[in-house]
């Protein structure tokens, strides 16, 4: 069980979509069923997952992920320029491990969520199947093709289940959608294209060379490779090139001459090539993020979305983005991470704040809480930038908050737009009188979000605060005031969330007249509370005991940033000496 | 007389010695003669026949040049064709082009109905593939130019085959005009090659070391000159203002066979021209060629793709998609020195099966539901889930998204161009490198639009017509190897490594 509980996780749903494909149209229920098994299968699995992860077992480069899975999957010689290598290669550490857990939970719930989608059910589940499966691949691959793969396959299921199934501008959301992340992966790809043919596998380098069969151990017959290959001591014949993203994490891996090595000396644009290659990276993952300037296809997309997509668009594709800063763009330059530690920080403060200042001045209900996850992803960039233990464990505990608490909030706007076919926030007064149970699910929904101690965001946000006061004197990397500047998005958030409170939910019932012949404002159904009591559950939970959460992720984020912080100065430093040359 | 009776004995000799080499031309020959001579019988038992011959013919060559064995490395014929493998491989996707080509000419309604030619048409598609393996076996520009016109002369016809149809005799006549020129041209820069150098081998070092000599704006002008036939066959730009017309006036068989046949010989072609380049030394002494093939490449990129974005009508987008891939074919040609041959090959035989796939559903979509503009697809994705479902996959190709074939292809050639720069660090491979990645999002734009149709708009109709079952598994044999060679190219790489070697 435990060698292909990865595999099973990803190709679960894929099952089900294969059940689901066969099935014919008119047996919706059972259509229904089949999805909400493979999703369940998929659940348990991540919990099994989660619950048998060591979360004190060290992390570091090549070494430190379980469950891993790895086999070879396109291998080509080039002749004289060595071979390319392309692996099936899956793994967790700390940092994914939270993220499958997410998906395997809102996979779930959204399907609960979607139960009463009326047009083309079966396109419909099987696009949901195939988008959970790209997003859960997406979070276990550790080689940068694999990874590359899930990434640009969830853009497609995604551009379907907005633009037909979405509201009246579905098509234009859905087009905006498409093309900004698709240009983001863009990025992406030049900037694989340049690792792989700068980056080797240096363990099988060392089978191609026969060093293994000499007998001499693995790990000495790594740093041998490693070092011969710096000496520049290997023909090229034999060189395997890797799409492998720990490969990517060790500079002794880079071969010497390649435009990214460390030394290349290559300046593109009055800017080290290295850096280059980190600004593209960062942008394409800053677009799935999304941060402030590149942000403006969220709200299209949420608004056009069907509820449970947009639970699925903010709680786990948006998390994407960020973990691909972490798993990807950090480690692999980590120089660059350093030296540009100003600019995503105060990317992230910018979104912090003029999140919070747009959702502030919404009348969308969904627009205010799209615009509150551009608030809440700040918090991410900012933890990340601080690179501190804090920090980044306040990063990664604010994608895992933002993930149950967004997809709550955005589950309560679909309750309100289900009865009335409308969410303006001013057509609604005191609709506490007529939905109270409701109205105390939104009032749990926002107080988590605004960050009130006892639910998971005051968590996220406290130590994502704390590692950027002391990351003047711990990493160095960001000046205090970003953060004091990064506190009054916490305010703007208790504004924006109260305000809406006071408008829509407090005071004599009122709602604005033309609703009045459609709107039939009953209170919470059996669906609804089975998808939010468990949501509410889980933000206490991870509220009151953040050991849940940071035990399991605590040792990985330990290990990264100091791999991260240490690795970042000693090539920040080579690239600046031969930048000044 | 003695010595020229023994010169001729040589020359006969020679001719024998190497005609084994030509067997699938010799082969492609025999069937055009067998189609010609049947043909002028008028019983309609006979008439049936003659596009099964055609096949028969393509299977035969197919299987010739696959399985190998009937020529060796080295053999060449008077000094103007050489076997290699590269020749063979080409031969194997002209082969696969002319079987598709029949087997999409059988399911066309128009050219069921033609009274008239419908031999010749057949016919016409053995010449043009004999041609077009003429013009990748090439060394010899005189013999490039011929093969060229072979092939030229053949697609004029081919065109306006159905001479009913106004807009196919337009296509014709811009065609012929457009291909008369830039042959003319051809061979005005081909005659200050041997002026310049005496020879019109272009393979031998000699050629490449008495250019060195001569005048660098005189062999840049020839090497433009003679480049413009080139691009004229692939649909590079300038040179590709044919494009359009003909793809909206031509059978839709035929524009398939366009899009990939004259387009994969072309790039052969060129392959050939430059490979002396691979040497760095002779490289840098060319610099000025390469930026033209360079700057030709992006004016291809940029013009394929942008105009593609405005047109309404499949037929047009497509042939501008078809623009823009020779852009991105050209680009990878200036990799030099990173052994890029199978890389492209790969694309090639990638963009056969997108090619003809996509023109198989565009003629599926105006046979049977009349389909003429973009947004005549409107609602039909639901109507017919498996055809737009397929349709989505040729599409996401053409575009080069994953899990498909396309974007491997365009991985290959995107690392290949990486390379390049990384060793020889030209400016142009660099911008090359990102406008190639770049006007994919822009082919997005365009090619999204027709699943956008499919899938997004209400239909107008509610009645269901059938999907014959040959065009089925046609639609489905030409989606799976992009799903296949997207998750184990490394097969067909094997395979193409395999053939250039002649191991196979």
């Amino acid at each position: 069980m435990n060698d292909f509980i990865l595999s099973s996780l990803i190709f679960s749903p894929l099952l089900a979509a294969l059940v689901v494909l066969l099935l014919p149209l008119r047996l919706q229920k059972l259509i229904k069923t089949i999805t909400l098994l493979g999703t369940l299968g998929q659940m348990v699995l991540a919990i099994w997952l989660y619950i048998q992860f060591n979360g004190a077992a060290a992390s570091n480069g090549q070494q430190g992920y379980q469950f891993v899975e790895k086999l070879n999957w396109i291998g080509f010689s080039l002749g004289t320029l060595g071979r390319f290598q392309i692996d099936y290669f899956l793994g967790v550490d700390g940092i994914s491990v939270s993220m499958v857990l997410l998906t395997g939970i809102i996979g779930v719930i959204g399907v609960i969520s979607s139960w009463t989608i009326k047009k083309n059910i079966k396109g419909y589940f099987l696009l949901y199947l195939l988008l959970l499966t790209s997003v859960m691949g997406c979070f276990l691959a550790l080689d940068f093709f694999l990874f590359y793969l899930f990434f640009e396959f969830m853009l497609l299921p995604m551009y379907f289940l907005i633009g037909i199934w979405g509201g009246p501008k579905r098509e234009y959301a859905a087009i905006k959608f498409f093309i900004y992340t698709l240009v983001g992966s863009l990025f992406i790809l030049i900037v694989m294209i340049g690792l792989y043919t700068s980056v080797i596998d240096p363990l099988a380098t060392a089978t191609q060379l026969g060093l293994l069969e000499k007998g001499i151990p693995q790990p000495d017959a790594i740093r041998q490779v490693q070092q011969l290959l710096q000496q520049n001591m290997i023909s090229s014949a034999d060189l395997v090139r890797t799409f492998s993203i720990p490969a990517m994490m060790e500079p002794a891996n880079f071969i010497p001459g390649s435009l990214l090595h460390v030394l290349s000396g290559v300046v593109l644009w009055s800017l080290p090539i290295r850096f280059i290659a980190f600004l593209l990276l960062f942008a394409g993952f800053a677009i799935k993020v999304p941060v402030v300037p590149v942000h403006t296809w969220l709200p299209d997309a949420h608004v056009e979305a069907p509820t449970p997509i947009s639970v699925l668009l903010a709680a786990i594709l948006l998390k994407v983005g960020g973990y691909g800063l972490i798993r990807i763009v950090y480690p692999v330059f980590p120089d660059a991470a350093a030296y540009f530690a100003v600019l995503v920080g105060g990317l992230g403060v910018l979104s912090i704040i003029y999140g919070a200042l747009c959702a502030l001045a919404m009348n969308d209900l969904k627009k205010l809480i799209a615009y509150s996850s551009v608030s809440h992803m700040g918090f991410v960039l900012l933890g990340l930038a601080s690179l501190t233990v804090e920090g980044v464990n306040g990063a990664v505990y604010m994608m895992f908050s933002h993930g149950i608490i967004s997809a709550m909030l955005f589950l309560v706007v679909g309750v309100i737009y289900d009865r009335a076919h409308d969410r303006m926030i001013l057509n609604f007064r005191g609709l506490a009188k007529r939905m109270p149970a409701y109205t105390t699910f939104v009032v749990i929904a926002f107080f988590a979000s605004l960050g009130l101690p006892g639910f998971s965001g005051f968590i996220a946000e406290l130590l994502v605060l704390v590692g950027g006061f002391s990351a003047p004197e711990m990493s160095g990397l960001l000046p205090r005031w970003l953060t004091v500047v990064a506190v009054f998005g916490l305010l703007l958030a208790a504004a924006y969330y109260l305000w809406a409170l006071q408008r829509m939910f407090f005071g004599k019932y009122w709602i604005f007249p033309e609703l009045r012949e459609k709107a039939v404002l009953t209170d919470l159904n059996a669906r609804e509370y089975l998808m939010l009591v468990p949501l509410a559950i889980l933000a206490l939970l991870f509220g009151i005991f953040p050991h849940l959460l940071l035990n399991k992720i605590g040792t990985t984020i330990t290990g990264f940033t100091q791999t991260v912080l240490q690795s970042g100065q000693e090539q920040l430093h080579m690239v600046l000496s031969t930048w000044v040359q | 007389m003695n010595e020229q009776a023994a010169y001729l004995t040589d020359t006969i000799n020679r001719i024998f010695a190497g005609a084994g080499s030509l067997l699938p031309e010799l082969v492609l020959v025999f069937f055009f003669l067998l189609l010609v001579t049947l043909d002028l019988f008028r019983s309609q038992a006979i008439k049936k026949l003659l596009p099964w011959i055609a096949l028969t013919g393509f299977f035969a060559t197919l299987l010739i040049q696959i399985l190998g064995g009937y020529t060796s490395e080295g053999v060449q014929f008077l000094n103007l064709l050489r076997s290699d493998g590269l020749a063979r491989y080409a031969g194997i996707l002209f082969s696969a082009a002319g079987i598709f080509t029949v087997f999409l000419s059988l399911h066309n309604k128009p050219l069921e109905n033609l009274r008239q030619g419908r031999g010749e048409y057949y016919a016409l598609i053995l010449m043009l593939v004999l041609g077009l393996n003429l013009m990748a076996k090439s060394v010899n520009l005189l013999m490039v130019f011929v093969a060229i016109e072979l092939v030229s002369i053949a697609s004029y016809i081919l065109t306006l085959i159905i001479k009913e149809d106004k807009r196919a005799v337009e296509a014709g006549l811009k065609y012929i005009l457009y291909g008369t020129l830039a042959a003319g041209v051809m061979l005005y820069g081909m005659s200050f090659f041997y002026g310049l150098t005496g020879s019109l081998d272009y393979t031998l070092s000699s050629f490449w070391q008495s250019l060195l000599a001569a005048d660098t704006l005189m062999v840049t002008v020839a090497a433009v000159l003679v480049f413009a036939g080139f691009f004229f066959k692939i649909s590079a730009a300038p040179f590709h203002f044919w494009v359009p017309d003909v793809y909206r006036g031509a059978p839709m068989p035929i524009v398939a066979l366009f899009s990939t046949g004259p387009k994969i010989a072309g790039i052969i072609v060129i392959l050939r021209f430059v490979a002396a380049f691979e040497d760095p030394a002779l490289a840098t002494s060319f610099l000025d060629v390469q930026l033209f093939i360079g700057i030709a490449a992006l004016l291809t990129l940029a013009v394929g793709n942008f105009t593609a974005l405005w047109q309404q009508t499949p037929r047009k987008l497509l042939a501008y998609s078809s623009v823009s891939h020779a852009g991105f074919l050209l680009a990878a040609i200036l990799a030099f020195g990173t052994g890029y041959t199978s890389s492209i090959l790969f694309y090639l035989t990638v963009l056969l099966f997108m090619n003809f796939g996509i023109f198989l559903f565009l003629q599926i979509a105006e046979d049977k539901l009349d389909v003429r503009t973009l947004s005549d697809f409107a609602g039909l994705g639901w109507l017919y889930p498996g055809l737009g479902v397929v349709a989505i996959l040729y599409l996401l190709s053409l575009t080069g998204l994953p899990p498909l074939a396309g974007f491997t292809a365009k991985l290959f050639i995107f690392s290949k161009i990486w390379e390049a720069y990384s060793v020889s660090s030209q400016p142009i491979l660099l911008v090359l490198l990102i406008a190639g990645v770049l006007v994919t999002g822009i082919a997005l734009f365009y090619y999204i639009r027709i699943p956008y149709f499919l899938f997004f708009k209400r239909n107008q109709t509610e009645e269901k017509k059938v999907i014959s079952l040959s065009n089925t598994l046609l639609l489905g044999m030409f989606a799976l190897p992009l799903l296949v060679l997207f998750f184990k190219p490394d097969l067909l790489l094997q395979f193409i490594q395999n053939i250039l070697a002649q191991t196979l």
